[in-house]
């Protein structure tokens, strides 16, 4: 589902984010993304969904090389992705239900069907009571779960995930770390990046490994959890 | 995908943003009815000079000396002539009568005249003209034709006068098309960076909107529907700031601009004038909505 090869990204007079990166994740897998701040995690997110271009390299999004596709054709490639940000992005002028609905709002969804789908997804989410709040008035969890519900009301063939739970207690973690489980076991592909090793051996999924924008280890479930462990 | 649906969406999220942040938009719409105003005062204004122009060219006396020799039938010939060649009514006046104006103008004094021996004033044709021959170059053109004609002596329409005037108003135009383009070039740099400012707040808006997918027309359209909005609404607003400013200049309180008054009022042509304030309000506002927003399409 995703492919990079030889995969480069560096800014002008500054070292390499990330250099030369190989990976393949397939359909409906589930990948951890780890290593320590500033090992180059986010930007590998961000070259999937576009938000960044390789300096070299290609990447493979469903077998097409998103390398070639124009800045015009860039939404629609991220009408396929959902993404989800430590941050929440959610936009304090706006319900929750609005929120969630802004991914179908620009593919023109009708405005009743908009409203249908986003209180569906709440509803998978646990916040269909909440619908018509402003996001304000949400916990932590809350909000990144009225945030996982835009990335997916769109039915999205891969989740991305930047440090989804950097912001959240251990228990509202958890929580949203069983939705991005639960999303899965349904068929999507989900990446999610995270320097929480106990997330990591609680989840035992496969991990891969970046230090100082190189991949240097790929490990599945305990071991990787164990290894991280050890770093920290 | 609907078309219908995302144009319903364009317009609510512009009305809601509206109606949300009133006072950016408060702000960005006096602005642009101020530089509407300014541009509407200069066109008022140079209106009032081109009036000016006109009548004072109702009062050129355009007169045609003709020498002693010239035999009767050839005066009437020319009368005729000028009159079908400038559209205009052509007096013939003679000696006599023009010996009899001139006494009456004199008034007291016109009993000096009694001492004149034989009459020396010539033959003359008098014409008035059509408005579309009174403009100086007309004027100049019509007179060294009329010079060249046999029989003719002399030509007199006031030209110093008129050249002055005409230079003045010249004057007057170009200080006003340069003012405008002052005030035009102002009101786009200061409209671009308060509808930028109105745009920064939502840029985390605009950022999501990229990231879920929308394209970046997708994201311009609600501003640009604003920029429409603003300069439609600060158009309305220009244009009866200026019929009150007319109001005033027309009534007792404006006596000190009372030379802005012909026949009693000011002259404006009420429907171009709104044509004009509502095409470039918004013109100015789509043009600084563009602007603004393009900085922030880089997600």
């Amino acid at each position: 589902m995703i492919q990079m090869f030889h995969v480069t990204k560096s800014y002008q007079g500054d070292p390499p984010v990330l250099v030369d990166i190989n990976l393949d994740i397939g359909k409906a897998e589930f990948v951890f993304l780890t290593g320590p701040s500033g090992a180059g995690k986010s930007t590998l997110l961000k070259l999937m969904f576009l938000a960044e271009r390789t300096t070299r390299g290609q990447v493979l999004i469903a077998g097409r090389n998103i390398a070639r596709i124009r800045e015009s054709g860039v939404p629609y490639l991220r009408r396929n992705l959902g993404v989800v940000f430590q941050d929440f992005k959610l936009l304090p002028t706006r319900t929750v239900a609005e929120n969630v609905g802004f991914t179908l709002d620009v593919v023109g969804t009708p405005r009743e069907e908009v409203r249908e789908r986003a209180l569906k997804m709440l509803r998978r989410v646990g916040l269909e009571h909440k619908a018509d709040v402003s996001p304000l008035k949400l916990s932590g969890g809350e909000q990144q779960r009225v945030s996982l519900a835009r990335a997916l009301v769109n039915d999205p063939a891969i989740l991305l995930a930047d440090e989804p739970t950097g912001n959240l207690d251990p228990a509202l973690t958890v929580e949203i770390m069983d939705l991005l489980a639960d999303v899965n076991a349904r068929g999507t592909t989900v990446v999610v990046a995270t320097h929480d090793a106990s997330l990591i051996a609680r989840y035992q999924k496969r991990t891969l490994r970046l230090e100082k924008g190189t991949m240097v280890a790929d490990e599945k479930g305990s071991r990787a959890a164990l290894l991280m462990a050890l770093d920290q | 995908m609907s078309t219908q649906a995302k144009s319903a969406y364009f317009v609510r999220t512009a009305l809601g943003s509206m109606w949300r942040s009133p006072f950016v938009h408060v702000i960005a719409i006096a602005t642009l009815a101020l530089a509407l105003v300014s541009f509407g005062i200069a066109r008022i204004t140079s209106g009032q000079v081109d009036a000016l122009m006109n009548a004072l060219g109702g009062d050129v006396e355009f007169t045609v000396y003709l020498s002693p020799d010239a035999p009767e039938d050839k005066r009437d010939e020319l009368a005729k002539a000028l009159a079908a060649r400038t559209g205009g009514e052509a007096k013939l006046v003679t000696p006599e009568q023009a010996l009899e104006r001139l006494r009456l103008q004199l008034g007291t004094e016109g009993a000096a005249l009694a001492n004149v021996g034989e009459n020396p004033l010539p033959f003359s044709i008098e014409i008035a003209l059509p408005k579309s021959e009174r403009d100086p170059a007309s004027l100049k053109a019509l007179a060294e034709k009329t010079k060249a004609l046999s029989f003719v002596s002399d030509v007199d329409y006031g030209e110093d006068a008129l050249e002055r005037l005409n230079l003045i108003a010249r004057a007057l135009r170009l200080g006003a098309l340069v003012a405008f383009i002052i005030v035009f070039l102002t009101a786009v740099i200061i409209v671009s960076a308060t509808l930028q400012l109105a745009i920064f707040s939502r840029r985390e808006e605009i950022e999501i909107q990229k990231l879920v997918g929308g394209t970046d027309i997708f994201v311009r359209m609600p501003f640009l529907i604003e920029g429409l909005l603003q300069g439609i609404l600060a158009g309305g607003f220009a244009l009866l700031s200026m019929y009150a400013l007319v109001r005033i200049v027309e009534s007792d309180r404006g006596s000190a601009v009372a030379f802005l008054r012909l026949q009693g009022h000011v002259i404006v042509d009420w429907p171009r004038l709104a044509l004009e304030q509502f095409s470039i309000g918004i013109s100015l506002g789509l043009i600084g909505s563009f602007i603004a927003v393009r900085r922030f399409l880089k997600v």
